[in-house]
């Protein structure tokens, strides 16, 4: 019987008498000290007295001993006759009928079974939903029914108490109140400009000190991708950081240059990017650790230069896990370490703010908006009765007096971080562009009578400038030979436009209407100009925007119109539903649009998941948000967009960098999700991922995985250092040289034990060239003609350069199957590379099941745990005769070793426990690596996945393969037994 | 309502010597019990006290005993236990035999049959006492289990008529 059961029937049968009787000396003395007041007597021993000769030894069911029904008989039965008294009394005898009718009455009035008070209702007096409604009850038993139901509500739910809600709800939802309460809200978790239109819809999610949506509440995994390989999806991503950086251009360079290397593709300096057309994208390592300590993918786009002045702005776009680190590293390189504090500002009206429309030179200077409103908010939050609570623009969990400027002396760079000052949306599709001009107008001019007064605002003031108005009209018309572009991956990547733009509020139409790319026929200069447009970008002055200069930003945010008064406007408009004549003249607002590459690798697809990047400043991020909304996109969350890198076949950021802090921190928070799920299933109906030979489901061993090849390629480069000694001399001592110089980097390389993810342009292009004929389907012939072709040599010093690193691929299945996070790359052998030219609906070989030695050591343990008082030492001892493993590769010596220890740690059932023997050699297909993200893709049509791979491993594979099956590797999912067929892919 | 349903005995046991009756525990009734059952009825009688039969309690002292027997076949065992002549217990032969005061469908009626028993006969017993001192105890008896039915307001209304009757 379970505690649980004995403790029911101990309720029960507490009011019934037990029997009473003489059960064995000792106890029958303590017997009349449990009397519990029933009966009068209380009195020693059974021995004292004639009077006293039984004092009553009911109800021995007491604390003392709890089993009421004395069994096991005796045998010394002479040992009870001499305690017993010898004779009875008249009185003794009445005292014990008196003390039996009180425990019997005891046991009548007291109803057993339930425990509720109503137990003591007689039946006809019960009623319906006395426990519900305690008023129903009889007025005695409602004290004690209260506090039953009190009781019982504690027990069900461990919840806390609701707080009160001392504001009525229509109180709550007033705007100011409901505005401070977002802003009481929004303080841990930054909320973006459209959280509140995200909340409504998406699943959100509190990610890296963000509120982020992670996807539709609806259906719309399909339309999502339709949407963006035929029309346009949008996404916000105001969430990543921007730093901006300002100073002389060959010193910012210099101390740029220490974050990257040219050996892993364009760095900040590339003369595109640098003159401001092209918006770049590059990896940051630390400063001058080049191969080693990565810290992401970074964005970056500079501002055209100004002419005259070697003074350059910089933006880098960076995720927020990136950011962390980044700006530090930033900071070192750049010596910038004086935080210029923010200026404590009095509060003014935004119109006061003089507009200065020339470009400044320091933007420090200025007072920043943010100050403003963080201050007004904090008045609120003082007295509520002040005017009404300011909404948060920008970052709202920042306290006011953290700095974001720091300059530094020496070299006269400033940093500056611009964290949710940019609004950012990305609009990926190929009809992306036709959404933008739809959505947007080039700014009008104001007529002559504005542009006399002296304005606050910054649009009349620019339209004074007959320069600037020039740039304008030409930015503007790039903008209108935009609409007749066919598709958006037919821009050249990364361009840049910089625009002026009316409010779009202006233009919302009534209804949603899908964009779609006007047909018309151009004239010939149109064409022409296209053309242009198409194979040379967006000339250089046209990529100067407004947006960035600080001034106008806060300008351009401050004085925007609120929804409320543009309504008001609207209802004051002769002919109701048509245009605001003359648009107001808050209702410009500078932007840029940045075209995002497509698909550049590889040859089918190409630039697939192209668009366009709209920034904007902040504070617009509604106004710009639903209008695009209206024009027929669909919009998506952070899943998406790791569909959509997926499918583009580029490495997204913290899920595929595994060497960046960012990508580690993941990888742990992944496998504390996964196997947290994985335990809250019973053990029976988890997946036994021994019997699987699966030995990390949950995570990856990426530095392991690397060790072990390290330690096998150096095995055989030995063997082969042998045969060729017997063979060719000429050949031995280069490879001994190699020997040489690859110990002395292993003896370098032992105390950091770090695995590198291989990103040098060179070694890339070198591995994709052998890893052909391999575009993802096979049809087309290898067209890679300087690759060296892969013999003994070229492997070896390639091997050698490249011992500890990881490169990512993407496998493609050659038959069905979905390959699985977390899913194996393995090494087929030759018969399995038969099978697949013999049959070709063969689908691939199977692992043998393995066996769970840990099985056993489970059951003991839990027998011991049950024992609880078994000697530690005998598991111990058993431990050590474990069932030797099939393998011959299971190190049982290494498991003996750890038996003592894992006897006091958990084992999981269904799980290695933590010192994993050989990972590369646990199945009976040598391992590669693992996956990153897989999914059915849907634009290949089969299953894709996205992993790393050994270097070393991978050379050593594609050098023992055939020609006709090279770059074939197997793909097996945690959960399942069955190998797949898989293409690898390489592309630079 | 649907349960299984038995009867239930409640018997006295009449001893000569009453200081032997405390040498009593339930297991030794049960075996003279089943012991005088599988004399007279056989190795079916035997079979029918295997289940549903127990001693639910006995009082060595005032030598009560409840004994449960399947409500199926309770006219059978009942049937041999006027041939229970002694009980074996801790190495002696107690000579006895059972008087069946009540027969109740649950154990409550026996209960509260056996309260009402009680009650009378310490009653009895008042007029019978031999000296002052054990008049004095009774009496201190009888008040003792009217005490805790006062305290026991529920019980009243239900003991209460048949009490009074009997103190007059």
């Amino acid at each position: 019987m379970s505690t649980a059961k004995v403790k029911m029937r101990e309720k029960k049968m507490r009011n019934q008498p037990a029997s009473v009787q003489y059960p064995s000396p000792p106890l029958a003395g303590e017997g009349s000290s449990q009397n519990g007041g029933d009966a009068p007597v209380s009195g020693g021993g059974p021995g004292d007295g004639p009077s006293d000769i039984h004092p009553s030894t009911e109800r021995p069911k007491s604390s003392h001993h709890r089993s009421g029904w004395v069994r096991g008989h005796q045998k010394d039965g002479g040992s009870y006759a001499k305690e017993m008294p010898k004779y009875i009394s008249a009185g003794g005898f009445a005292r014990a009928r008196a003390a039996e009718v009180s425990a019997m009455l005891k046991a009548v009035t007291k109803t057993t079974g339930s425990c509720h008070v109503f137990g003591a209702l007689p039946k006809h007096m019960r009623r319906r939903a006395m426990s519900h409604n305690t008023k129903r009850l009889p007025c005695r038993l409602r004290d004690v029914a209260n506090r039953m139901r009190e009781k019982s509500l504690q027990a069900g739910s461990k919840k806390k108490k609701e707080q009160a809600k001392n504001k009525s709800r229509k109180a709550r939802r007033r705007h100011g109140n409901l505005l401070l309460e977002f802003n009481r809200r929004q303080r841990k978790n930054i909320w973006l400009e459209t959280h509140i239109w995200h909340a409504k819809r998406f699943h959100m999610v509190k990610k890296w000190g963000y509120c982020l949506g992670d996807r539709p509440t609806y259906k719309c995994y399909r339309p999502c991708y339709r949407a963006m390989s035929t029309h346009c999806l949008l996404q916000d991503l105001s969430y990543y950081c921007c730093i901006e950086l300002q100073g002389e251009e060959d010193k910012l360079l210099a101390a740029l240059s220490q974050l990257t290397s040219k050996k892993a593709g364009p760095t900040f300096a590339a003369a595109l990017c640098i003159s401001g057309r092209r918006q770049g994208s590059v990896v940051v390592y630390r400063a001058g650790c080049y191969p080693l300590q990565p810290l992401g993918p970074v964005t970056f786009l500079w501002r055209p230069r100004t002419p005259g002045t070697t003074h350059r702005q910089l933006w880098i776009w960076a995720h927020p896990t990136i950011k962390q680190d980044l700006l530090p590293e930033l900071q070192s390189v750049c010596q910038c370490h004086e935080a210029v504090l923010p200026p404590v500002v009095p509060v003014v009206t935004p119109a006061e703010v003089a507009p200065t429309p020339e470009p400044e030179l320091k933007p420090e200077k200025t007072p920043e908006a943010t100050q403003t409103t963080r201050t007004k908010r904090k008045r609120n939050c003082k007295d509520a009765s002040g005017p009404p609570a300011k909404k948060i623009l920008g970052d709202g969990s920042r306290s006011p007096t953290t700095p974001v400027t720091w300059r530094s002396s020496s070299t006269g760079i400033v940093i500056n971080d611009l964290t949710m000052e940019i609004v950012r949306y990305r609009l990926i599709g190929p009809q992306s562009h036709s959404v933008l001009a739809e959505t947007l107008e080039a700014a009008t001019g104001c007529d002559e009578m504005n542009k006399s007064q002296p304005s606050s605002l910054w649009w009349p003031e620019h339209c004074k400038d007959e320069s600037k108005m020039k740039l304008h009209q030409q930015q503007a018309d790039i903008f209108h030979i935009l609409k007749d572009i066919y598709s958006t991956g037919e821009l050249p990547s990364g361009t840049v436009l910089g625009l002026a733009v009316d409010d779009p509020r202006l233009t919302l139409p009534t209804k949603k209407v899908k964009a779609l790319p006007c047909v018309k026929q151009a004239q010939e200069g149109d064409e022409e100009k296209r053309r242009e447009l198409m194979l040379r970008g967006v000339p250089e002055h046209c990529c100067q925007s407004l947006l960035w200069e600080q001034s106008v930003r806060d300008n351009v945010t401050d004085n925007k119109i609120s929804e409320q008064e543009l309504n008001r406007m609207r209802s004051q408009v002769l002919v109701p539903g048509s245009r605001l004549s003359p648009t107001p003249l808050q209702g410009r607002v500078p932007i840029l649009l940045v075209h995002q590459p497509g698909k550049q690798v590889g040859h089918e697809m190409s630039s697939w998941g192209a668009g366009w990047d709209l920034l904007l400043p902040k504070g617009w991020g509604m106004a710009f948000w639903v209008p695009l909304v209206y024009r027929g996109v669909r919009i998506s969350g952070l899943n998406m967009s790791l569909k959509h890198s997926q499918n583009k076949g580029t490495p997204h950021f913290p899920h595929d960098y595994p060497d960046c802090p960012a990508g580690i921190r993941l990888q742990e928070e992944q496998e504390a999700e996964l196997l947290d799920k994985f335990k809250r299933r019973p053990p029976a109906k988890r997946t036994n991922y021994i019997k699987h030979g699966c030995l990390a489901p949950f995570r990856c061993p990426w530095q392991q995985l690397a060790e072990e090849w390290e330690l096998i390629t150096r095995e055989g480069g030995e063997e082969r250092k042998r045969d060729s000694q017997t063979q060719t001399t000429a050949d031995s001592d280069t490879v001994m040289e190699e020997e040489m110089t690859s110990h002395a980097e292993i003896a370098a390389a032992k105390p950091q034990s770090r695995f590198t993810v291989l990103r040098n342009r060179k070694s890339l292009r070198l591995l994709s060239g052998w890893c052909r004929p391999t575009t993802s389907k096979g049809q087309r012939p290898c067209r890679a003609a300087g690759v060296a072709p892969l013999d003994s040599s070229a492997m070896m010093s390639f091997v050698t350069e490249q011992e500890m690193s990881l490169v990512w691929v993407r496998l493609s299945l050659l038959s069905k199957g979905k390959p699985e996070l977390h899913a194996m790359v393995c090494v087929p052998t030759t018969e399995d590379l038969k099978l697949l030219s013999n049959k070709s609906d063969n689908s691939g070989p199977q692992e043998p099941p393995h066996r769970n030695h840990f099985k056993s050591r489970m059951k003991r343990r839990k027998k011991g745990s049950k024992k609880a008082a078994t000697s530690s030492a005998k598991t111990e001892g058993e431990g050590s005769d474990l069932p030797s493993a099939s393998e011959p590769n299971l190190t049982t010596s290494a498991e003996d070793a750890k038996s003592s220890s894992e006897s006091s740690t958990d084992l999981i059932f269904g799980l290695w426990p933590d010192p994993l023997p050989s990972i590369t050699s646990h199945c009976s297909r040598v391992t590669l690596g693992w996956v990153t993200q897989a999914d059915f893709s849907l634009s290949a049509g089969c299953g894709e996945a996205l992993g790393f791979v050994s270097v070393a491993g991978l050379v050593n594979t594609l050098f023992n393969q055939p020609k006709e099956h090279r770059g074939i590797l197997l793909l097996r999912n945690p959960t399942s037994l069955h190998y797949r067929f898989a293409k690898i892919n390489i592309e630079v | 309502m649907v349960r299984v349903k038995s009867r239930y005995l409640l018997c006295e046991l009449v001893v000569s010597d009453r200081s032997r009756l405390l040498l009593l525990d339930d297991r030794a009734i049960a075996l003279a019990v089943k012991a005088a059952v599988a004399r007279t009825h056989g190795d079916y009688g035997a079979a029918l006290c295997s289940v549903g039969f127990s001693v639910k309690y006995l009082n060595a002292h005032t030598g009560i005993v409840f004994l449960r027997l399947p409500k199926r076949c309770y006219r059978l065992l009942w049937s041999a236990l006027p041939f229970i002549t002694s009980v074996e217990t801790r190495g002696q032969r107690i000579p006895c035999f059972l008087n069946c005061l009540h027969v109740g469908g649950t154990i409550r009626t026996c209960q509260k049959f056996l309260i009402r028993y009680n009650a009378q006969q310490l009653h009895r017993m008042l007029p019978k006492c031999k000296n002052e001192e054990e008049k004095q105890q009774v009496r201190q008896a009888i008040l003792s289990c009217s005490l805790t039915r006062g305290n026991n307001e529920a019980l009243e209304d239900e003991l209460g008529g048949e009490e009074e009757d009997e103190e007059e």
